[in-house]
């Protein structure tokens, strides 16, 4: 990119250019840069999120003895790296029991789906994630739950 | 590197009631040594029934230990705060 931006200096200099357009052309050209190089650095040059911060916020009002409750959860990367290949330890026999307890609970989730490779795809995904909750269904006390990697 | 402190903190805010509890986790894991070796043939037998490397199970072990430093749970409430933090 730099050969363009001395393309550029160099008719500016030979006068085939006003140094209003040199200024416009190099604006272009850094604006058209600064896409393809957050783009390009998210893989490789993006530092790896250490943490996964879990933050609840309530402003439950209901409850005059306790009031709002904050939880602030902060878990290493790690941890949970390697609490995906715990899940992979775990004997064959055992995971039908574990996938059957879960589909019993009313959660179809296959435990032989946890892998290494997804857990990385999804704190690729999880940049920001809020959620509210209405708890028993009352607007007013709302639960705000607010999942992110840092 | 595995945890070597355990903190854990509890605050009461109207009697400013307080308490910091440090746990010595590196005397735990001294103190723990011994037995993991005792009970060594026994975690390779359970392996060996069920069909776990051994190996990869110890590795992923000690990664769950060495994982857990730097985590921090906090719940604050107008009453209290309880503070766990794994150093």
């Amino acid at each position: 990119m730099n050969e363009h931006r001395r393309q550029i200096l160099e008719m500016l200099a030979t006068g085939k250019i006003t140094a209003d357009e040199a200024e416009r052309l190099i604006a272009a050209l850094e604006k058209s840069d600064s896409p393809l190089s957050s783009g390009g650095g998210t893989s490789s040059s993006a530092a790896k999120p250490k943490y996964l911060r879990v933050l609840v916020d309530s402003n439950d009002s209901g409850d005059p003895y306790h009031g709002p409750v904050k939880v602030n959860i902060r878990v290493p990367m790690q941890l949970l790296r390697a609490g995906v290949r715990l899940a992979g330890l775990i004997p064959a026999q055992a995971r039908e029991h574990v996938n059957e307890a879960l589909r019993e609970k009313g959660i179809p989730f296959d435990i032989n789906q946890i892998r290494p490779d997804n857990l990385e795809e999804l704190v690729d995904q999880l940049s920001d994630l809020t959620v509210d909750v209405d708890v028993n269904g009352n607007p007013s006390e709302k639960v705000k739950v607010r999942v992110f990697c840092e | 590197m595995i945890p070597m402190v355990g903190v854990i903190s509890v605050r009461h805010w109207p009697r400013s009631r307080s308490f910091r509890l440090w746990i010595p986790l590196f005397l735990l894991w001294i103190l723990l040594l011994p037995l993991a070796i005792l009970a060594l043939p026994i975690f390779l037998v359970v392996c060996l029934i069920a069909r776990v490397n051994p190996l990869e199970a110890m590795a992923t072990f000690w990664a769950i230990l060495s994982g857990c430093r730097d985590t921090h749970i906090e719940i604050n409430n107008q009453d209290a705060l309880v503070l766990i933090r794994i150093l």
